[in-house]
């Protein structure tokens, strides 16, 4: 635990030249679809980061990426893996949806905010709680049960907002406007709301559980080497659930904060995959809380200039994603080269 | 072989090593645990590359790059973990590798299997799986699969580790019959008497070199005292003082530690794995268990540290009923596990030996309070350990993988010895380590005995049975055949209990 | 009339119950070698999309189907050995490369479908026909159902006694059972561990792109970003519930498709269920199937360990 600053080095060096390569790869891609990848990546940079508005949609964007990534932390700590979180997220920010204008009436303006956050971290436990389940008692693959639960989470709360929670006084399928007076706070003397401070805490308090805690070094025993675990008396199915219910509740949080926040409604086909940025984005991170804080500034901002560029050069916003999936490949192959170069 | 020299990390395994290898004969690699023989028949199967020096076959130079050259050469070897596929037939893994077009022809490889089984005498069901074979089966199908090959030279490595004595002469018997087929047998063993009553020929080395070579005249002329004295002056430079038996003095007989009661458990299939078995151990005492079946022994071992649950019957510790108690509160009680796998159970092999150390205790004082873990305390536990227990590594943040084996295996007991333990089970514990950590640890047993713990002692190795014990209980067939004192044990009634002939 | 309508309807249920089944059995009969060799190829939903959105594009821009598989082939072809040069040759973690690799694979498809087609969705005319067999298509009930369907789904159908014989009776099948156990053993008996992972991998990445170009061509004859939606990891689970038997993993593909079919037919019936609600099906049939039948799974004991020789040198 104390070799962390010397070695990191290198690690961070990999996750560096890993992303390196697949700008370089996207860059190329852009070229062979007739795009100049130069101007591209020029007008990415000046807008995300040359002004200050770019700066602070960057800051706003990158928030539920941090609270997903911590729940992300947690579980791949453990060697778990949900990749379901995307619909975990949309159950947090459809329950949001739904219940935060009439809980906005009727609750004190604390209770209420706290209350939001309990719903969506709720929200989201249950719904990895089978998956959990099934991979504690049975030990079925978590991977295929999170991600089946994810798509049966995309068409529930699409078919749940087309219907029975529906504001009908509006056209699209969307719930209740959520008034401004009612949404996060924002941090004083910046636009930037309250989520900030969340997600910061959450991931660096996961970072320390992970690290400094006996649940956390029970998670790291288990993911070194679970047979190990098992026989010193850890409880593994216990740990299982544990380390699943807290990703999902996180991501599940992340929705309730960015309906909240952001979009003051829940509308149907709405869904922003932070889930599958974030998976890439931790392994990048190397499980390190916070790695993660540059790196989800990183991608939200290439995700913003995206956006912006999509509009001017005709650059369809999933490439973007394409950077996201390059990035995990040459990450995984940077690991062979990590073997060789860090002696282990 | 000429000159053979083979580097892994930090070791120098094989030195400039020669050998040579005549027809018909069995010819005998002896050496201490580490001196370099497994290195070199890998080398000579292909499974390494050797840096530096030559391969003569049948007159000519050679380079053996993979398994599948040398076995074209004609040359075989059967590991000490055994190289066949638990799910596939024997058949399947006779044929796997040397399958002739793309179907597959069974009919044809049974016949060869009976033509073979024949001319050696070796028969086995071609039809079972492997994973239901016993151990001598196992090796048994190995030996065929070499010979199904047409292998001239076969290669053994440590093959009675595993086998009791009536098995290793079935085995000897064998040898003997290939040897009269004109085939070429080496043979790795570090067991001093069977290599001097089976080979031709010895090579002895130590620490990666050779170190001596003792013909077939020479071993005819001496007689077994004096060729066992020579080649332990070989290895060791020096004839060591012959093991003292223990004595039995401080054994609190009265006062049971540990007592099973009519104690059943299923093994890993589903079946009747332990049978009735009741015994005690005293304070004091160290009781020795053998026996033939692995899997017994280790279903033996996880049922009293609390990995197995019984299907009946009571576990008793100082009185107490500890037969639904999980393995946390055991460990708490003060019953240390030690078990065999180190690498895989035992430890967390890529992390830290001070996050080892807390592996079975991490929820205790002084390691962690209120949840939190306490670096500094777990840092200067790990540092004393290291201490007192001559561990080396570089220091309590030195990675458990950078070790020797014989150093994780005393940081392992030497984590377990901690915090006056009532109870200490070991499972084969001296496995593979060099004489002065095998010395070293049964020091540290004997210690542990003498200042009242009790120590169950599960192992297939006689001499660690005889060497430490105070009693020597026998399992066979998953129930106890019987008990002994260590005063009237002998091997052979020792052995004649493994295979379940009568007392 | 209403007998009529009814074995009209049984027929349709059951046409579509095949047509549905076949991308998820080509794409789960290629899995089944993969893992049976110890690789978790979780890039089979990307290699699907690609299979899809590859065979699409060319066949519009050739105006020849045949042009689309072949392209198809080459790519599943080419994003198996990816996998297969990440995972076996570089030996890296399984999972990352094949999350990654969907990831890219998908999102690249998304965008060049942006890029070339704007904002339009074509449809290609002419897919999505079907070979009828003369004869044995005038069986009642079931002969339009089996035999009057695209020379794809024979020919998916007709590969699963071949891949059984495949795996269970021949060299390559024996090596690829003996490498996913025991690759150890394998490799101590001269087997290339490498190499028929690489043949099973390709297999992999073949069959999935190939099952995702039928669900284009020969299904839908469009193409959108989502199409795909999980039949990739569907296929996997038909895998793991089938246990890697050819047929049993037939069996379990099977299922599915009746899911799929049923639940369209519903609709069909006239019962009023949203669209929603009927996309949900196949995800709920896979977590109740797992539930079920998913107890007891013997995993090859080397799934998602890279092989190294001498890696546990001594």
């Amino acid at each position: 635990m104390k070799n962390v600053d010397f070695a990191t080095f290198k690690p961070a060096a990999l996750s560096i030249v890993s992303i390196l390569f697949s700008l370089i790869t996207g860059g190329i891609i852009l070229l062979a679809i007739g795009k100049n990848p130069l101007i591209y990546f020029a007008l990415l940079f000046t807008r995300g980061m040359g002004s200050s508005l770019g700066l602070i949609e960057t800051i706003i964007k990158m928030i539920p990426l941090l609270i997903i990534s911590a729940g992300l932390l947690a579980c791949f700590s453990a060697g778990l893996w949900n990749i379901g979180s995307d619909g975990q997220f949309l159950i947090g920010a459809m329950l949001t949806g739904w219940a935060a204008p009439w809980l906005a009436d009727s609750l004190p303006y604390p209770a209420y905010l706290v209350t939001i956050a309990f719903l969506g971290i709720f929200g989201g436990m249950a719904w990895i709680l089978l998956p959990a389940v099934l991979k504690a008692r049975y030990d079925i693959n978590e991977i295929i049960t999170t991600l089946m639960m994810s798509w049966l989470a995309i068409n529930l709360v699409t078919w749940l907002v087309k219907g029975p929670i529906n504001d009908l006084s509006t056209v699209p399928a969307q719930t209740t406007v959520i008034p401004a007076v009612y949404r996060l706070p924002m941090i004083p003397f910046t636009r930037i709301h309250a989520g900030l401070i969340i997600g910061i805490a959450t991931l660096l308090g996961i970072h320390w559980v992970i690290r400094k805690t006996t649940l956390g070094y029970q998670f790291r025993v288990m993911r070194m080497n679970k047979k190990a675990a098992i026989h010193a008396g850890m409880c593994v199915p216990r740990l299982t659930v544990y380390g699943l219910l807290i990703s999902g509740g996180l991501a599940g949080l992340a929705g309730a904060g960015d309906v909240l926040a952001v979009k003051g409604l829940f509308q149907a086909g709405w869904s922003p995959q932070y889930g599958m940025t974030a998976i890439p984005l931790v392994f990048l991170a190397r499980l390190n809380g916070w790695a993660v804080i540059p790196l989800a500034f990183f991608f939200s901002f290439l995700a913003l200039g995206g956006e912006f560029v999509a509009r001017d050069l005709g650059v369809p916003v999933f490439f973007v994603h394409v950077l996201e999936g390059l990035t995990l490949l040459f990450f995984a192959a940077s690991e062979y080269f990590e073997k060789k170069w860090i002696p282990k | 072989m000429i000159g053979i020299t083979k580097n892994f990390p930090g070791v120098v395994a094989s030195n400039n090593v020669n050998l040579d290898l005549h027809p018909a004969e069995i010819h005998t690699i002896l050496g201490e645990n580490g001196a370099g023989k497994t290195t070199l028949m890998k080398i000579l199967s292909g499974m390494h590359l050797p840096d530096a020096g030559t391969i003569i076959v049948r007159d000519q130079t050679v380079k053996i790059r993979s398994p599948q050259d040398s076995l074209r050469l004609g040359i075989g070897m059967v590991y000490q973990h055994f190289t066949l596929v638990p799910e596939l037939t024997v058949l399947e893994n006779l044929i796997l590798g040397f399958e002739s077009g793309f179907f597959l022809n069974l009919k044809k490889a049974e016949q060869k299997l009976k033509q073979i089984s024949a001319a050696y005498g070796l028969t086995i069901d071609p039809d079972r799986k492997i994973q239901d074979l016993s151990v001598s089966e196992c090796q048994r199908t190995e030996i065929l699969k070499i010979l199904f090959h047409e292998s001239d030279v076969l290669i053994l490595d440590e093959p009675t580790s595993m086998l009791s004595p009536a098995e290793t002469e079935d085995l000897f018997d064998t040898l003997r019959s290939l040897r009269k087929a004109g085939k070429s047998v080496v043979l790795i063993t570090h067991n001093l008497s069977e290599a001097i009553s089976i080979s031709d020929r010895i090579t002895i080395m130590r620490s990666g070199k050779n170190a001596a070579e003792l013909s077939g005249d020479m071993l005819m002329a001496m007689d077994e005292k004096t060729a066992t004295n020579r080649i332990l002056e070989v290895m060791f430079g020096a004839v060591p003082e012959p093991q003292p038996r223990v004595a039995a003095q401080h054994v609190f007989a009265d006062e049971t530690v540990l007592e099973l009661r009519q104690v059943e458990v299923l093994n890993s299939q589903g079946a009747a794995g332990l049978k009735r078995i009741s015994f005690s151990v005293a304070r004091g005492e160290i009781l020795g268990i053998t026996g033939v079946d692995s899997e017994d022994r280790r279903l033996l071992a996880e049922v009293i540290g609390g990995q197995k649950r019984t299907t009946a019957g009571q576990l008793l510790y100082r009185g107490r009923d500890i037969t639904l108690t999980d393995i946390s509160t055991r460990f708490e009680l003060g019953i240390r596990y030690v078990t065999e796998d180190r690498i895989n159970e035992g430890c967390v092999i890529d992390m830290a030996l001070s996050e080892n150390t807390i592996l079975q205790s991490y929820y205790r004082q002084p390691f962690s309070r209120f949840g939190i873990l306490n670096q500094a305390g777990i840092q200067s536990f790990t540092g004393d350990l290291i201490n007192r227990f001559g561990i080396r590594a570089a220091g309590p943040d030195a990675r458990v993988g950078t070790l020797s084996g014989g150093n994780i295996q005393k940081f392992i007991l030497a984590r377990s010895l901690s915090g006056e333990p009532g109870l200490i089970v070991c499972s084969n514990p001296t496995y593979g380590l060099d004489a002065t950590t095998v010395r070293l640890i049964r020091q540290f047993l004997r210690e542990e005995s003498r200042q009242g713990a009790a120590v169950l002692l599960i192992t297939p190795d006689m001499d660690e049975l005889f060497s430490c014990s105070n009693r020597i209980g026998v399992l066979f067939n998953g129930e106890i055949s019987g008990f002994m004192d260590h005063s009237v044990a002998t091997a052979e009634n020792v052995g004649k209990l493994m295979l379940g002939i009568g007392e | 009339m209403n007998v009529f309508l009814e074995s009209a309807l049984i027929t349709a249920i059951l046409a579509s119950a095949i047509r549905g089944t076949t991308p998820i059995l080509l794409a789960a009969l290629g899995e089944a070698y993969a893992e049976r060799s110890g690789l978790l190829n979780l890039g089979i939903e990307g290699m699907m999309v690609a299979g899809a959105f590859s065979s699409f594009t060319v066949a519009l821009k050739t105006n020849s189907l045949l042009s689309g598989f072949v392209c198809a082939a080459g790519v599943g072809l080419t994003l198996g050995l990816v996998f297969g040069i990440l995972t076996i040759t570089l030996g890296v973690n399984q999972i990352v490369v094949g999350l990654g690799l969907t990831i890219f694979a998908s999102s690249m498809c998304s965008f060049l479908h942006r890029v070339i087609f704007g904002n339009q969705f074509p449809i290609l005319f002419g897919a999505g026909g079907t070979n009828e067999i003369p004869l044995l298509s005038r069986i009642p009930l079931i002969g339009q159902a089996f035999f009057n369907q695209h020379w794809l789904v024979y020919l998916t159908f007709s590969m699963v006694p071949i891949m059984y014989v495949l795996m269970y009776k021949t060299r390559f099948g024996l090596r690829v059972r003996a490498v996913g156990e025991a690759p150890r053993a394998a490799d101590a008996c001269g087997v290339n561990i490498y190499g028929t992972r690489f043949f099973a991998i390709l297999l992999g990445g073949l069959l999935a792109s190939l099952g995702g170009a039928f669900l284009a061509l020969g299904d839908l004859a469009f193409f959108v970003p989502d199409m795909i939606m999980g039949r990739g990891y569907i296929a996997i689970v038909v895998v793991m519930l089938g246990k890697w038997n050819p047929v049993k993993v037939c069996l379990g593909g099977l299922l599915f498709g009746f899911a799929l079919a049923l639940t369209s037919a519903l609709q069909v019936a006239g019962i009023k269920i949203s669209p929603d609600f009927i996309l949900m099906t196949p995800y709920l049939v896979v977590i109740i199937a797992l539930l079920l039948f998913a107890r007891s799974t013997n995993l090859p004991s080397a799934l998602c360990v890279p092989y190294k020789r001498g890696s546990d040198g001594q």
